[in-house]
C-alpha cells in the first residue's frame, strides 16, 4: 500500500520579504500551478490541482509542505475535491505540514463532494513551532448521486492532528457513515446538509478575538448553526452546520478577514477561481 | 469478588462528589432549544450521546487503559490521557472533564490507595497529565480485578445515570420517569459495551457534529444550571 497515485512536496522560504519555493516536486496525478502573489505582502498562493478530475477507487494522494521561518503561504485547490465510487478500496489523502516559528500557512481547500458509494479518508498532520500561525478550513457537502439524494456516499472520514511545540495539541476526528447513522437526526447534522470546520492556531489568540468573531457570525442573517471554542493550545475551532457551501464560505471569509485585520493589519485577497 | 464489585459500585454512584452532576455535556443546549423536552426526546439524546460520542472516547479509552495496565505499559496511559483531552474541542466539556477526573482521582486515591492512582495524581499536579474520569475508573476497576467487559459496562452505566439525574432536574422529569429511562436503557448499554470491544484503535475520538456543536454552544448560554 505504499504506492501513491499522486505526490506533491514543497519547501517554502522567505527570501527578502517574498515567499518562494526553494524546492517543488510533484509526481503522478497531483500538480501545483505556478505561484501567484495577490498583493505586495510577499505571501505566495499556490493552487493545487488534480489533473484526473477526481479521486477514484483506491487512489492515494500525499502532500508534504514545509514553511521556513518568515514564509507566508496560502494553499488552496482549483476546484472541489470529488470522490467517485470506490468499490474495492477507499480513496485516501494525507497531508503533512511543517511550520517553523514566524511562518504563516493557510490551507483553504474547496469543498469535498463524495459521490454515491464513495469511501474517503483524509488525514492532516501539522507540526508547528511556537510562533507559527496555521489557518485551516474544510467543507463537507452532502455529496452527489444521480437521483439527487443527499448523503449517498458510504463513508467520509476526516482526521486532523496538530502538534504544537512537539506535543499533540488538537485531535479532530469526524466520520460520517450515512447507512449506519440517522444523519438528519438530533446530534448528527440536525437537519442541515453541509458541515464546515475551521481551526486557527496562533499565539496571538485571545478571548477577545474569539468573542468578536462570535458576535460577527451572529449578525449574519443566514440559516446556520455554529459553535466556537478555545482549544487546549493557543487557538480555536469553529464548526458550522448550514445548507449551502456559500453560507459556510461566507462565514469563513468573515473570520479570515477579522483575523488578518487584527493580527497582521492586512485584508485577505479573494481566491477567485471561476 | 463480591466485595470488589461493591467497592467499584461506589464509584458508579451518581452521588459521588466529583462534580459530574454539574455537567450536562451539551444536553442543556438542547433543553434550551426545546429539542429535548420529554422522556422520549431525552432518551433519543442519550442514545446518540452514548453510541456516537461516549463509545469512541471514554468507552474505548476504558478498554485501552485496561489493556495497558495489564501489559504494564504505563507510557500508553499517559499518552491516552493526553489524546482524550486534546480531542475534546469544546473548552467547557474539556475543562469539566479534567475537573471531574481530578476529583474522582483524589477520592479514589484516598479510598483505594493504589500506587497507579497516586502516580497519576502526581503527574497532574506537575502538569504532566490532565486527568480523566474514564482513566481513573479503569485504574480502580483493574486494581479490583473486575473484568474488562464489566469495567466498560459499569463506566458507561455511571456516565449515563449522571445524565439521567441531570435530565430529571433540568427538563424536568419525574423521578419515576428517570428510573424508567435507566431501566429501559439497559440493552443500549450492553450493545455499546459490545461495540467498544469490536472497535479498532483508529476509531478513537470520532465525534458527531451536532453533539459537539451543542457542547460548544453551551459556552454562550446565559442562564444555566450546568457548567457545561
Amino acid at each position: 500500500m505504499s504506492k501513491w497515485t499522486g505526490v506533491l512536496s514543497m519547501d517554502l522560504e522567505n527570501r527578502k520579504g517574498k515567499t518562494i519555493a526553494k524546492r517543488v516536486f510533484f509526481q503522478g496525478a497531483f500538480k501545483v500551478m505556478r505561484p501567484i502573489y495577490h498583493d505586495d505582502s510577499g505571501k505566495v498562493c499556490y493552487y493545487l490541482l488534480n489533473p484526473g478530475g477526481g479521486y477514484l477507487d483506491g487512489d492515494r494522494y500525499k502532500m508534504d509542505i514545509s514553511a521556513e521561518e518568515g514564509a507566508k503561504v496560502t494553499l488552496t485547490t482549483q476546484s472541489a475535491t470529488k470522490v467517485y465510487k470506490t468499490p474495492n478500496n477507499y480513496a485516501y489523502q494525507e497531508t503533512v505540514i511543517y511550520l517553523k516559528k514566524g511562518s504563516y500557512l493557510e490551507y483553504l481547500p474547496d469543498p469535498l463532494i463524495a459521490y454515491q458509494n464513495a469511501r474517503y479518508k483524509q488525514k492532516n498532520v501539522i507540526h508547528m513551532e511556537k510562533g507559527a500561525t496555521f489557518l485551516y478550513t474544510d467543507i463537507l457537502t452532502p455529496g452527489w448521486s444521480p437521483n439527487g439524494d443527499y448523503f449517498s456516499f458510504d463513508s467520509v472520514q476526516l482526521i486532523t492532528e496538530i502538534n504544537w511545540d512537539g506535543k499533540l495539541g488538537v485531535f479532530d476526528h469526524i466520520k460520517l457513515t450515512p447507512a449506519q447513522q440517522n444523519l438528519s437526526g438530533l446530534g448528527y447534522m440536525e437537519g442541515y446538509s453541509h458541515l464546515g470546520s475551521m481551526i486557527i492556531i496562533s499565539e496571538q489568540t485571545s478571548t477577545s478575538i474569539i468573542d468578536e468573531i462570535y458576535q460577527s457570525i451572529e449578525t449574519e442573517e443566514i440559516d446556520i448553526k455554529f459553535g466556537l471554542s478555545k482549544l487546549e493550545v493557543p487557538g480555536f475551532s469553529l464548526r458550522i452546520l448550514g445548507n449551502s457551501t456559500q453560507h459556510i464560505e461566507r462565514v469563513f471569509t468573515k473570520c479570515l478577514h477579522i483575523i488578518n485585520q487584527k493580527w497582521f493589519h492586512r485584508t485577505p485577497s479573494s481566491l477567485r477561481k471561476y | 469478588m463480591d466485595n470488589r464489585i461493591l467497592s467499584l459500585f461506589q464509584l458508579c454512584d451518581s452521588n459521588l462528589p466529583t462534580g459530574a452532576f454539574s455537567h450536562s455535556f451539551g444536553l442543556e443546549s438542547y433543553i434550551q432549544d426545546g429539542k429535548v423536552k420529554d422522556p422520549e426526546s431525552f432518551y433519543e439524546w442519550l442514545r446518540v450521546y452514548l453510541h456516537e460520542q461516549l463509545i469512541y472516547t471514554d468507552g474505548l479509552v476504558c478498554r485501552l487503559i485496561y489493556d495497558a495496565l495489564r501489559k504494564k505499559d504505563i507510557q500508553k496511559i499517559w499518552k491516552l490521557d493526553h489524546l482524550i483531552t486534546v480531542q475534546n474541542l469544546p473548552r467547557e466539556t474539556r475543562q469539566g472533564t479534567k475537573m471531574i477526573g481530578y476529583r474522582m482521582l483524589k477520592l479514589a486515591e484516598s479510598l483505594y490507595g493504589m500506587p497507579t492512582l497516586s502516580q497519576y495524581r502526581e503527574r497532574i499536579d506537575k502538569k504532566q497529565s490532565y486527568g480523566h474520569p474514564a482513566i481513573v475508573f479503569s485504574m480502580v476497576a483493574h486494581g479490583l480485578e473486575v473484568s474488562k467487559q464489566n469495567t466498560i459496562l459499569y463506566y458507561l452505566y455511571s456516565a449515563v445515570s449522571s445524565q439521567v439525574q441531570n435530565a430529571v432536574r433540568a427538563i424536568p422529569l419525574g423521578q419515576t420517569a428517570g428510573q424508567t429511562i435507566t431501566h429501559k436503557f439497559q440493552p443500549e448499554l450492553t450493545r455499546a459495551a459490545e461495540s467498544i470491544m469490536q472497535l479498532h484503535e483508529d476509531d478513537f475520538g470520532i465525534v458527531s457534529p451536532g453533539l459537539e456543536l451543542s457542547q460548544m454552544k453551551h459556552e454562550r448560554v446565559n442562564i444555566r444550571i450546568f457548567m457545561s
